[in-house]
């Protein structure tokens, strides 16, 4: 059997693919914009730039927005931080090591959201930090530090050994081996864990709601309680901003992986 | 010429618990019955021991070829002169100091892989002045030197390029301008020369050659090459059954007399002939199906002779007074052919000759062997 694709069929693949893809954001962008917007309405009956406004300027939106970012850069540095030598020890492990590194950072990715959630809660609890942003900060670090730990483990199973034993017989020390040779070639990898790590952070809804029970404020629990309270332009206005670090986290680690080697790619 | 090597009593470990390709032979732990031994084994799970106590030296200027089948412990050899990879027993002295138990970059030891590892995020350049930079020596004088190296090695065209986009053959050129760069006392080399085809070959021979000559280090080549070893070292020795290496000899001095079987036949450019030494008036002789040759001092009982293709000589007819042999098979190959002759016994042998010996099958000839390397037989 042979399928043949012609430019049309092609074309109207790529508009239905596009539709899917943007058409939500079009809906949000349209619903933050538009003025007295309700069902079933067709159109909007004017425009205006107030849930914008209020966003950065209400307070606890402001407060919110910055504990997102604290959350975000401290679980990605944190993360990244601890899942590359990670990665690294089990990368050269024994098989046994490996597979049981990968399974446990699996898990703690693969389980639902609601289970790690009452789990870490749980422990949090116990450990008296229930409700505060460290609290919720150690349980973004879980399956933050699961993917971390994967990303590495892929990174460095594929890792040319050869690299370092070149560097070291040539004299160059550990500590100068990670700075010269090691980091440069890296650099893509840890951008990408980086970005990562924040965006694992930055879209938590059930972790934050579970550990920090209604007291650790984010954008997305503020965006859902806007929702819940038909706030709709503000919610598409939240929702909106939740995307932007996205954009920029990610297209920071697009340049920063920049002539870096395929050696790891 | 002062010895910049000297290995006393080295045993080199195969396997490990990394990632490392598992050694396909390897010596039981349970032929030792030293304890200490047995203890080291066990505190570095997965190990065994591939070779027993090796030890030779080598002159700064100097290349020790190191020859051994696949497998036979050539590359963990350089692995542990180098210090990465553990150490159960023995010394490596390099320029007087024991460094056997000093990390890799402080034993002036420098060592190059099969396939030239350079740096990818480097320029070229960057990557032969790396081991000068690392020893803190000024950027602006570490740049100078290397360019140095790379135009002495005939690769200056191509220093600002990055390794991805050299040939095999200046790949090898660059490794070996960073590797002199480091102003090592000692250069290891693990099969440079594998699978390059003859062009490149040839071009790393040639580079190998000017290295050994520009730079006073001790080299340690290893391969499975005779010839890469007869370009490119002064001294040859083998690895032998049972983990054990031959006395080191001169390389124009091993093939006229090999100093083991075992080394012969690593060698691979012998034929070997089965026969028995036997006692003579005018001293021992050994005797094959097709006559017999002095056989010097070795003892009398089964023997094997080693001779190579130039050292046969093929009479037709009935000219001797040796045993006529008909020849039973001819097997041409680039350099020598193999040809079997049966004596009336229905005895066989093999013999390498030239190639291109005109020479046809049921032909009956007589044989002199005008040379030829006597050694007992021993179970293999």
């Amino acid at each position: 059997m042979t399928f043949t694709r012609t430019p049309i069929a092609r074309s109207l693949l790529l508009l239905a693919l596009a539709l899917f893809a943007l058409a939500p954001l079009m809906m949000l962008i349209a619903t933050s914009l538009a003025r007295g917007w309700f069902y079933p309405v067709v159109l909007p009956g004017g425009m205006d730039g107030s849930a914008w406004r209020d966003l950065f300027t209400d307070t606890a939106h402001r407060s919110a927005l910055v504990n997102s970012l604290m959350l975000g850069v401290s679980t990605s540095l944190t993360a990244t931080t601890c899942a590359l030598p990670l990665g690294r020890a089990a990368a050269g492990s024994t098989r046994v090591v490996r597979r049981a590194v990968a399974l446990l950072a699996f898990t703690a990715v693969a389980l639902p959201p609601v289970v790690l959630g009452v789990g870490l809660q749980l422990t949090v609890l116990t450990l008296g930090l229930g409700g505060t942003l460290f609290g919720v900060f150690l349980a973004h670090l879980v399956p933050a530090l699961g993917y971390l730990t994967l990303v590495f483990l892929g990174v460095f199973t594929r890792w040319d050994r050869r690299l370092e034993e070149a560097a070291a017989t040539l004299g160059a020390t550990g500590r100068m081996r990670w700075r010269l040779v090691l980091l440069p070639l890296l650099r893509r990898p840890i951008a990408e864990a980086l970005a990562l790590g924040f965006l694992v952070s930055w879209a938590q809804v059930a972790l934050t709601l579970l550990v920090g029970g209604g007291a650790v404020r984010t954008l997305p629990l503020d965006v859902l309680a806007m929702l819940q309270s038909g706030q709709d332009q503000r919610a598409a206005a939240g929702a909106l901003a939740l995307t932007i670090p996205a954009l920029i986290v990610l297209g920071a680690s697009r340049i920063a992986a920049r002539n870096t080697s395929a050696v790891v790619a | 010429m002062s010895v910049a090597l000297d290995v006393r009593n080295l045993f080199v470990l195969f396997g490990g618990t990394s990632r490392e390709e598992p050694a396909r032979t390897s010596i039981s732990r349970f032929m030792f019955e030293d304890s200490t031994i047995d203890e080291e084994l066990t505190r570095l799970s997965g190990y065994h021991v591939g070779l027993i106590d090796l030890s030779f030296a080598v002159d700064s200027g100097e290349c020790l070829a190191v020859l051994g089948v696949s497998g036979s412990g050539k590359s963990s050899l350089l692995r542990t002169l180098a210090g990465l990879q553990p150490t159960i027993r023995g010394t490596v002295i390099v320029n007087g100091a024991d460094v056997s138990s000093r990390p890799p970059e402080r034993r002036s030891v420098v060592y190059l892989h099969q396939e030239p590892v350079l740096f990818p995020h480097l320029s070229v350049l960057e990557n032969v002045a790396f081991p000068m930079i690392v020893r803190g020596i000024a950027k602006k004088e570490a740049m100078h030197r290397a360019i140095e190296w790379l135009q002495r090695l005939q690769v200056g065209s191509v220093m600002g390029f990055f390794p991805e986009s050299l040939s095999g053959g200046q790949r090898h050129r660059v490794a070996l301008a960073r590797a002199l760069c480091a102003d090592p006392a000692v250069l290891l080399l693990d099969e440079p020369l594998a699978s390059l085809d003859p062009a490149v070959r040839r071009d790393v021979r040639e580079a190998l050659q000017e290295t050994r000559a520009a730079s006073g280090a001790a080299m340690v080549l290893v391969t499975h090459d005779l010839d890469d070893a007869l370009a490119v070292a002064t001294h040859i020795a083998s690895i032998e059954q049972f983990g054990q290496l031959s006395t080191p000899a001169l390389s124009a001095d091993i093939l006229e007399q090999p100093p083991s079987l075992e080394t012969a036949r690593v060698l691979g450019v012998y034929a070997e002939i089965d026969g028995e030494v036997c006692a003579s008036p005018s001293g021992n002789l050994f005797r094959w199906i097709g006559g017999a040759v002095p056989a010097g001092n070795v003892e009398i009982g089964r023997a094997v002779a080693c001779v190579r293709s130039h050292e046969v000589q093929l009479h037709r007819g009935n000219q001797l007074n040796a045993p006529a042999l008909t020849v039973t098979s001819l097997r041409e190959g680039a350099r020598d052919a193999v040809l079997g002759v049966r004596n009336a016994l229905g005895e066989e042998a093999s013999l390498r000759i030239g190639s291109g010996t005109s020479v046809g099958i049921s032909e009956v000839v007589q044989v002199t062997l005008r040379h030829a390397r006597i050694f007992p037989s021993h179970p293999s």
